[in-house]
């Protein structure tokens, strides 16, 4: 079953392409990662498929469902989560108050006024629960803003799972990242299960290489390949766009 | 047609005084991110001491008009170094400030000119009016359209053609990047300050001869570059250009036509371009 | 549901009784003395709880959304000129007759004002409130209808009356009215701050874009809270219009506008009790200032203005909210 589609999606900022006439879909529990150079327009194309833009052209379907016109909170209900980048962690807001946010954002009973957020007992004993597999229980009255780079994003891979995502948008997890802490985030995708799907955008080839399936190479806002990681490292035009993977995976590897 | 004719000069001068007014605005708010609601305030400023300059002390026109721009100016920038320099980044509290000063230099206007109904001003080279198509029209409106037609093609060649616009439009789009390379942004900031506390003093003594120097103009002045600003879009000589003009006509055929609904026919315009086009007819998406 | 959820959820105990005492004093400062101070005093304490109840409702979009609207006062002086209309056409001042229908002007225009201003965000936001605003000015000024004739604006208004007969309401009574109203609205602003959809305001503050990922239609949110903040200044309004006997353009305009954001800003914006702090501070200073210097009492009020924001920003208005912070539960945060 395919978990996303997309047909022909383009999308123009004053006459820029910056996403051409893009086509490919995933199977359900498929790890796919998406890279290229800067200003290939990757982060365009996972706001197109999270809805924070809308496309000058294409079909989204998400589960055989048309999303393209849906606005991102509806899409966050069908069951996509995203995390990193653009939407970080609410920097000024504690680690429950984080926690709780996130929990009650795909409830329906979200827009309650008059019942105090402390009486969702239910809600809260599952915040209790997340925070202490992520270990953060004893931090839970910090800001956000005063935890590590690394526990911050430990709590927001964790919170985007509290959501049961069906598809898992991650957009650059290694960014800022020392190397254990990739290896820590790449250990948490790895262990998912089998029936979420994950969509990673990254520069970081230990990253990219260790968990993809699969592979889609972004090059001026158009697809130049598409396969197995195997079949990209060997594919001739990406080569020459990177100059070599190797070099690559080098430059990777020194940060 | 010959009402037509009128009608038309009548809007476009009253729009070129709301485009110098809101122009200053605009920049200041695009390119600093400053809000400055004592932007109206320095136009009276401007206002109050070009007529006394011009009309108490007899001096040309031209020395009035200057001294209002530095007047205001000079007031402007005071307002910017001694205080919103410390509030970049803080919205709310650069819009509690200037709302301070509007209370401040509005009291003190009234103290020193008095608190006179509407005191006219109408400068003597100004004085008299022409024949249009058999109709006569006051110079004071056409010098209006003049004076504001050369101030926006300066004000628009500084933007586009100087090494100081250059600057402001870099630091709109990136204002870390424009740090980067080494240019005193504060610097930048207290020019286009000034810069643009001058234009509304110049403002206020080119509007004074349409609409007389009162001490409640500063608030109203504010309401009608804000309209303008909203309708044109925020950060560039172009919108607010589109928008003065475009508001001072609609007004004035407003004003002709429907006599009774004058005063909505601004408000109109604001909420047809917000439903359409939320930023601004000029304005960058936000 | 384990005992450490329970002990999360339990409130320290010291917390409880500083609040004990602080609502002791509260108590005894609006409720029992203004009952022996002269009718004067009672009415600039009355002006004290209408302005209070107008910047907390206030807060809810200002601190709390952090949207800075500047034209509250349309809303508010809509509840006013609701009553006087009221008044002076129908001879009507039937409290349960202009109470609700002043409160629901008030939210019919800004549920059409709303759609308007939150088409733009940020200071954007500012100026389209501050210009729908000064929309309604212009009206009040222009509509003979509303317009005592020979003025700007609607005199002879009454304090209401309540149907029943033989009473009529003196100015103590009135001010316990209005306390009682202001304490049942601070209440329910308080149960607001405090639910699901309060929470999910002050994360739209912090960061729409991700609210918008974990599912919350930000849109509705911020309608939602853009029309509750304004019923609280309409309930204001109608109330003020009762209290001051006059009602004018001015109370429609941008000055008007602008005390509650000053309000806020002086007393700790976001805090639940910053702006009624504000409101005392900003509403005894223009008394003084209006008793003592009357025709620069604008000077004083934006010397004021500058001051905090200069030399007070992180001083007085800051110390008193978090001293406040203490005392009551804060917006922005859920203590376990």
């Amino acid at each position: 079953m395919e978990a996303l589609r997309v047909e022909d999606l383009s999308i123009n900022f004053g006459g820029v392409k910056a996403v051409n006439n893009v086509s490919f879909s995933v199977e359900v529990g498929k790890r796919l990662a998406i890279i290229g150079p800067n200003g290939a327009g990757k982060t365009t194309l996972f706001n197109l498929i999270n809805g924070q833009l809308s496309p000058t052209a294409g079909r989204i379907l998400f589960f055989d469902q048309d999303v393209t016109d849906l606005p991102t909170h509806r899409r966050a209900h069908l069951g996509q989560a995203r995390a990193f980048q653009l939407i970080s962690l609410l920097q000024n807001l504690t680690v429950l108050e984080n926690t709780l946010l996130t929990l009650h954002g795909t409830k329906p009973h979200r827009f309650k006024m008059f019942r105090q957020i402390r009486d969702f007992k239910e809600v809260f004993g599952q915040a209790v629960d997340e925070l202490k597999k992520v270990g953060l229980w004893e931090k839970r009255d910090e800001l956000v803003q005063n935890l590590s780079y690394g526990e911050q994003r430990r709590l927001e891979i964790y919170l985007g799972l509290c959501m049961q995502p069906k598809l898992l948008l991650l957009d650059e997890p290694s960014a800022g990242s020392t190397k254990e802490e990739c290896t820590d985030i790449i250990g948490i995708i790895k262990n998912l299960e089998s029936d979420i799907t994950v969509l990673i955008v990254d520069h970081d080839m230990d990253m990219v290489f260790g968990l993809a399936e699969r592979i889609i190479v972004l090059h001026y806002g158009e697809i130049i390949a598409d396969g197995t990681p195997e079949e990209v490292q060997t594919d001739q035009r990406v080569r020459e766009i990177y100059m070599g993977v190797e070099e690559c995976i080098d430059y990777a590897s020194d940060r | 047609m010959e009402q037509f004719v009128i009608n038309m000069l009548n809007g476009l001068s009253y729009g070129m005084v709301l485009f110098l007014i809101a122009s200053g605005m605009s920049i200041v708010m695009g390119a600093m991110n400053i809000t400055n609601l004592a932007h109206g305030v320095l136009y009276m400023v401007g206002a109050y001491v070009g007529w006394t300059t011009a009309v108490k002390y007899g001096a040309p026109f031209v020395i009035g008009l200057v001294a209002g721009g530095l007047g205001a100016g000079i007031v402007g920038l005071v307002i910017e170094r001694g205080f919103l320099r410390h509030l970049y980044k803080k919205p709310n509290e650069q819009v509690l400030l200037t709302f301070g000063f509007v209370y401040i230099l509005t009291n003190l206007c009234l103290w020193v000119w008095g608190g006179w109904p509407r005191m006219p001003f109408t400068a003597k080279v100004l004085a008299g009016s022409i024949e249009i198509m058999g109709k006569t029209y006051p110079k004071a409106r056409l010098a209006t359209i003049i004076i504001g037609f050369v101030l926006a093609i300066i004000l628009w060649w500084l933007q586009d053609r100087t090494r100081i616009g250059a600057m402001v439009r870099a630091g709109m789009d990136n204002k870390e990047m424009t740090m980067g390379l080494g240019i005193n942004l504060e610097r930048v900031f207290a020019s286009v300050f000034f810069v643009a506390s001058c234009i509304a003093g110049v403002a206020g003594v080119l509007g004074a001869q349409l609409l007389g120097v009162y001490n409640a103009l500063g608030l109203e002045i504010l309401l009608l570059a804000l309209i303008v600003i909203i309708v044109g879009g925020v950060g560039s000589i172009q919108g607010a250009l589109l928008g003065g003009l475009l508001i001072g006509v609609i007004d004035a055929f407003g004003k002709a036509l429907f006599p009774r609904l004058a005063m909505f026919t601004m408000y109109f315009t604001m909420i047809v371009v917000l439903l359409l086009r939320p930023s601004g007819l000029l304005g960058r998406k936000a | 549901m384990g005992a450490i959820d329970q002990e999360a959820l339990a409130r320290p105990r010291q917390e409880k009784w500083i609040s004990v005492v602080a609502y002791g004093i509260a108590v005894i400062v609006v409720g029992i003395l203004p009952a022996f101070l002269s009718s004067y005093i009672q009415g600039v304490i009355t002006r004290f709880l209408i302005f209070a109840l107008f910047s907390v409702g206030y807060n809810v979009v200002f601190g709390y959304l952090g949207l800075p609207s500047l034209g509250h006062a349309a809303y508010f002086g809509a509840g006013g000129y609701v009553i006087a209309v009221l008044k002076m056409h129908y001879d009507i001042d039937l409290f349960w007759v202009g109470a609700p229908l002043g409160i629901l002007m008030a939210t019919f225009i800004a549920a059409m004002f709303g759609i308007l201003a939150l088409r733009v965000s940020g200071i954007y936001f500012l100026l389209v409130t501050f210009a729908l605003g000064q929309l309604l000015y212009s009206v009040a000024w222009n509509v003979k209808w509303l317009n005592t004739p020979g003025m700007q604006g609607i005199a002879g208004l009454s304090l209401p009356s309540f149907g029943t007969g033989g009473w009529t309401l003196d100015p103590i009574s009135f001010y316990y009215l209005v306390l009682v109203i202001t304490v049942i609205c601070i209440y329910l602003i308080r149960k607001i701050a405090n639910s699901p959809f309060g929470h999910a305001l002050i994360g739209i503050r912090e960061g729409e874009g991700r609210m918008r990922t974990l599912g919350y239609n930000t849109w509705l949110y911020k309608y939602f809270a853009f029309v509750i903040s304004v019923i609280f200044s309409g309930v204001a309004g109608v109330l003020f219009g009762y209290y001051n006997y006059v009602i004018s353009p001015t109370h429609l305009g941008v000055g008007t506008s602008f005390l509650p954001m000053c309000m806020c800003i002086i007393g700790g914006t976001g805090t639940l009790l910053g702006p009624v702090i504000g409101a005392a501070l900003i509403i005894f200073v223009e008394l003084f200032a209006s008793i003592m210097t009357p025709e620069r009492w604008p000077l004083t009020l934006g010397g004021l203005f500058v001051l905090t924001i200069m030399f007070a920003r992180e001083g007085v208005g800051v110390y008193l909210a978090k001293l406040w912070n203490k005392m009551s539960h804060p917006y922005g945060s859920i203590k376990s």
